[in-house]
């Protein structure tokens, strides 16, 4: 379907279920439940026990603001901007109370991950995945939350109430943890 | 490189995606919450309202929307006395056939 049309059906869609249109809304489940539910399980891992919460509190955070839906981008990219909210809320309340370490050197260099160059892609996504899964849940947050929701180190120190300086310390000590593991991994893989 | 660039440079290249798979339990809880969200701003949009969006009805729906009933009569949520909500809620390819059934087309066969 071009762009244009999709864009229209969308904003069709958004004006049905502002007419409290039952059927409407079941198609607004059925289409979107999918890609939210990919999109929070990836971001969640290996905490599924939380991901069907998230995914039906963003469901009726989108249904109280469709009316601020205009139909200027696609519901699908619009939906998933609210789940991206969730995820960061679920991220705050995890990093929150965690323990902020002492200081740490970060002062290791690692060789380019060579993504481009890879001939499995699929084999760097599982090794990162299996990684994240494994490391301590605070590590694994804050490493998300830097680098796959691309937040600045501030940004989670005004969240979270830590200073700018503790998210350092503890992005530092994650990235460690996590290079040193996928070493090993990268040795296992040699041998 | 040093191991910030090295994450980013990662991570870029990695989508970490999952599976889109979703439950029908899920999908059929999520819907009958919205339902009811729905219900708190108002009466539901009344059934020969919905007919004519051409979203189809389910067998129940249209035997009330045929009645020379009420718009409060056409705006009530029927799902909730139906059997299909109670299966589709509870159990994983609920044993439910309706056509225009909300909660059979989220079975997953």
């Amino acid at each position: 379907m071009p762009e244009t049309n999709s864009l229209a059906a969308d904003l069709l869609l958004a004006e049905a279920m502002l007419a409290r249109d039952r059927k409407a809304a079941a198609e607004f489940v059925q289409r979107f439940s999918g890609p939210l539910a990919g999109y929070v399980r990836s971001r969640l891992q290996p905490r599924w026990e939380d991901v069907d919460d998230i995914v039906q509190d963003t469901f009726l955070t989108a249904l109280r603001s469709i009316n601020n839906y205009r139909g200027e981008a696609p519901m699908r990219a619009w939906i998933l901007g609210i789940a991206r909210h969730k995820v960061e809320e679920h991220y705050r309340e995890r990093l929150r109370h965690s323990v902020v370490p002492e200081e740490t050197a970060d002062t290791e260099l690692m060789e380019d991950p060579g993504l481009d160059a890879l001939l499995d892609r699929t084999s760097a996504e599982e090794r990162t995945a299996s990684i994240l899964r494994a490391l301590p849940e605070h590590y694994r947050v804050v490493l998300l939350w830097r680098y796959w929701e691309q937040r600045s180190a501030a940004e989670m120190a005004a969240v979270t109430g830590k200073t700018v300086k503790g998210v350092e310390r503890l992005l530092a000590r994650a990235r460690e943890e996590f290079g040193a593991r996928w070493r090993g991994k990268q040795k296992e893989a040699a041998a | 490189m040093n191991i910030d660039e090295w994450m980013e440079r990662l991570a870029a290249g990695t989508a970490l995606e999952e599976t889109e798979q979703v439950s029908s339990r899920l999908k059929s809880k999520i819907y009958s919450s919205l339902i009811l969200a729905l219900e708190e701003g108002g009466p539901l949009l009344p059934l020969p309202e919905t007919k004519k969006t051409g979203r189809a009805l389910c067998v129940f729906e249209q035997l009330v929307e045929i009645l020379p009933a009420p718009d409060a009569v056409q705006s009530l949520q029927y799902c909730k006395v139906c059997h299909a909500k109670a299966l589709g809620e509870r159990i994983e390819n609920a044993p439910i056939y309706w056509s225009g059934c909300p909660y059979c087309e989220f079975q997953n066969r």
